[in-house]
């Protein structure tokens, strides 16, 4: 496999620094890419089990359905989260270019989240769990991962402040991001009375990670790689970056608003969340532009990159559409009443947790755990076959609960019929479904084994 | 912009939406010490995963945020004592729970309906005009 020589990331003003070594947070954030492409590649198998139970009568299985859809979405929530972790320590040592504070917190660190993710998964095989959707592992497990984050948080803020002056706005918006993900969980790690109260602090974390922080760590990321790939000059991103972190910020914050509609909370909720909603897509509108206007003036890419960028581009496409418009039609309250707990839920969180944030978390895991080899012609083909199983996977998948969200909605909430009978007649999109779902486990498993050998070929070196 | 200004957005943004939603996110009625075992058995049993309250949860089954108001509490118990198999299923029951339990959630079932939920879900209404 050809070796290109080392790159680095262009420190301020563009200029390229050729260096030989790597950060050893680099090296550390390897093993969290690792494990979270691994759990990932779990996670579709899970899911599809999960989606063939629905659709055959009396399937003999292990785990109940109500375990297995637990582990679903926990694997949902946590694979992302690793990723994330191991791309913000890669790529705040590379816009910083110096180590982090303390390699040895964040070696530590991945102990803890691994640990805590894996007891999370194995109780929940168990049957036991606290049973709050996307939060089902018991609340001390939680607690686990919260320290996972604080160590986290401490070690990148510990990081910027060693040389204030240089801090740039990539590394800055990961580190807010990071301490969003420790604030926002924090509230799960404790038990509550009131069942309002189970719904609000679930959604800090089905909304506020996903549609918050995560967007502003991927904002990190993305800015950094289109820095490096010359996609866009570091100017124009620097310029604008804040900006759209802080437009991700508050529209994130009252744009949960969209999950306060129908769950005992004051109407007042549904002006504030179907406005500010609105807020929250003009980030990805301004990153869409950056990326369209980029692409039209770079041409030459190594494949690397360019396999790297087939997944970015993955992901502003599903941003744009699955996760923006579709969200944003489903956030206006008079949609949201009667679309509000049918399959259309179901087709916009796969497109938008998936779509967006998914495929982003795996554009930075391939780009760490690649760095230093080159895909072979073949190796590179194999890879951008994966990324088209995966897309025509997830949008079969996504296509299939749409209509299907779309009959329970027409069938059982406009006339009224009975939710048992409107459920035989959307079987058949249910079965299609399945279909789409072995498509993505094969993208799935073929990108993995892509990122496993990419792992491989650059285990040893330096 | 600069990052000062973000830092201080950010912190405001997070004070202030965490002040509005704890104020909004009060309970109409203080919650009976069975309903609270009630809730506890709804977690124990991951009901959510195929039951949604207030519409959130999973797909398998009908929401049952105004369950209560539609069954009797003899017939939910029942249900859930004796669950019967599901359709389409020929052979899988419905998870079953002992006497105890069932009376609890059922007392749960019942304090979830009298949350206010702005009209949603739709049909309901339909079925009240109805009868
Ligand atoms: C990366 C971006 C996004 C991700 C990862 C995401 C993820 C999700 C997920 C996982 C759910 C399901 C929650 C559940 O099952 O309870 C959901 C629901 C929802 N999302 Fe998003 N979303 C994104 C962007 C957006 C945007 C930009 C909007 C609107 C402007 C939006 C509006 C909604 C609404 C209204 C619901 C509730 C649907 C219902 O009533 O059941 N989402 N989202
Ligand atoms: C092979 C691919 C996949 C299949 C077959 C699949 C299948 C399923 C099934 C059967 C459910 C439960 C729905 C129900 O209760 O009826 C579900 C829910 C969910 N899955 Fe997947 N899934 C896949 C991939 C993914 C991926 C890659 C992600 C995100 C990283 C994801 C995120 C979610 C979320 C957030 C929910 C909850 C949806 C909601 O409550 O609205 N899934 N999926």
């Amino acid at each position: 496999m050809k070796l290109l020589k080392w790159f680095s990331f262009r420190g301020k003003g563009d200029k390229s620094i050729a260096r030989k070594q790597q950060f050893i947070a680099q090296k550390i954030s390897r093993r969290y890419c690792f494990s979270a492409v691994s759990f990932f590649a779990l996670q579709s198998v899970v899911a599809l089990l999960g989606s063939l139970d629905l659709v055959i009568p009396d399937l003999p299985s292990p785990i109940p359905f109500e375990f297995g859809r637990a582990i679903h979405l926990g694997l949902a929530d946590l694979w992302p989260l690793i990723g994330t972790m191991g791309m913000v320590f890669f790529f705040t040592t590379a816009e910083l270019n110096r180590e982090i504070y303390s390699p040895r917190l964040a070696r530590w660190q991945y102990w803890i989240v691994m640990l805590f993710s894996v007891s999370i998964f194995g109780t929940l095989a168990l049957r036991i769990g606290n049973g709050r959707e996307f939060l089902e592992g018991m609340p001390i497990f939680y607690v686990g991962i919260c320290l996972a984050l604080a160590l986290a948080s401490y070690n990148l803020i510990r990081t910027l402040l060693t040389d204030k002056r240089n801090i740039t706005p990539a590394s800055a918006t990961m580190t807010v991001g990071i301490i969003f993900l420790f604030l926002l969980l924090l509230p799960n790690t404790i038990t509550y009375r009131n069942p309002i109260t189970d719904e609000v602090t679930k959604f800090w974390v089905v909304h506020l990670w996903e549609e918050m922080a995560f967007e502003l760590t991927s904002a990190g990321f993305i800015a950094t790689f289109y820095v490096v790939s010359g996609l866009a000059p570091r100017a124009q991103v620097e310029k604008w970056l804040y900006l759209e972190a802080s437009m991700a910020v508050v529209g994130g914050f009252y744009g949960t608003g969209h999950h306060y509609y129908w769950i005992g909370f004051p109407a007042v909720w549904l002006a504030v969340g179907s406005l500010v909603s609105v807020v929250e897509v003009i980030p990805v509108g301004m990153l869409a532009i950056m990326t369209y206007k980029g692409l039209k003036s770079v041409k030459v890419r190594s494949n690397r990159e360019k396999l790297t960028l087939w997944l970015l581009l993955s992901s502003v496409f599903y941003h744009l559409t699955g996760a923006s418009l579709l969200g944003l039609f489903i956030t206006i309250p008079w949609v949201n009443l009667y679309m509000h707990g049918t399959y259309v839920t179901s087709g916009h969180a796969h497109l938008a947790l998936f779509g967006s944030l998914g495929f982003v978390v795996l554009a930075g895991c391939y780009y760490i755990l690649s760095r230093g080899s080159e895909p072979t012609l073949k190796g590179y083909k194999r890879g951008v076959l994966a990324v088209c199983l995966l897309n025509g996977g997830l949008i079969t998948m996504a296509s299939a609960l749409l209509v299907a969200g779309f009959m329970e909605t027409y069938f059982w909430r406009i006339l009224g019929m009975d939710f048992m009978e409107v459920r035989l007649l959307i079987n058949p999109y249910l079965i299609m479904r399945v279909l789409g779902g072995a498509m993505f486990t094969l993208g799935n498993l073929l990108l993995s084994w892509r990122i496993f050998k990419a792992w491989q070929t650059t285990k040893y070196k330096k | 912009m600069k990052l000062r200004t973000f830092l201080i957005l950010s912190i405001l943004s997070f004070g202030l939406f965490v002040g509005v939603t704890l104020i909004s996110a009060r309970l109409p009625f203080p919650m009976t010490e069975q309903a609270l075992a009630g809730k506890l058995v709804w977690q124990r049993h991951n009901c959510v995963s195929c039951h949604t309250l207030f519409g959130n949860g999973g797909y398998v089954g009908d929401d049952l945020t105004h369950v209560a108001t539609k069954e009797t509490p003899a017939y939910l118990i029942n249900y859930l004592v004796q669950p019967p198999v599901m359709r389409p299923n020929k052979l899988a029951h419905h998870p079953a729970l002992n006497e105890m339990d069932a009376v609890n959630l059922v007392h749960y079932l019942e304090f979830v309906q009298t949350i206010p939920t702005l009209g949603w879900p739709p049909q309901r209404e339909k079925a009240e005009k109805d009868s």
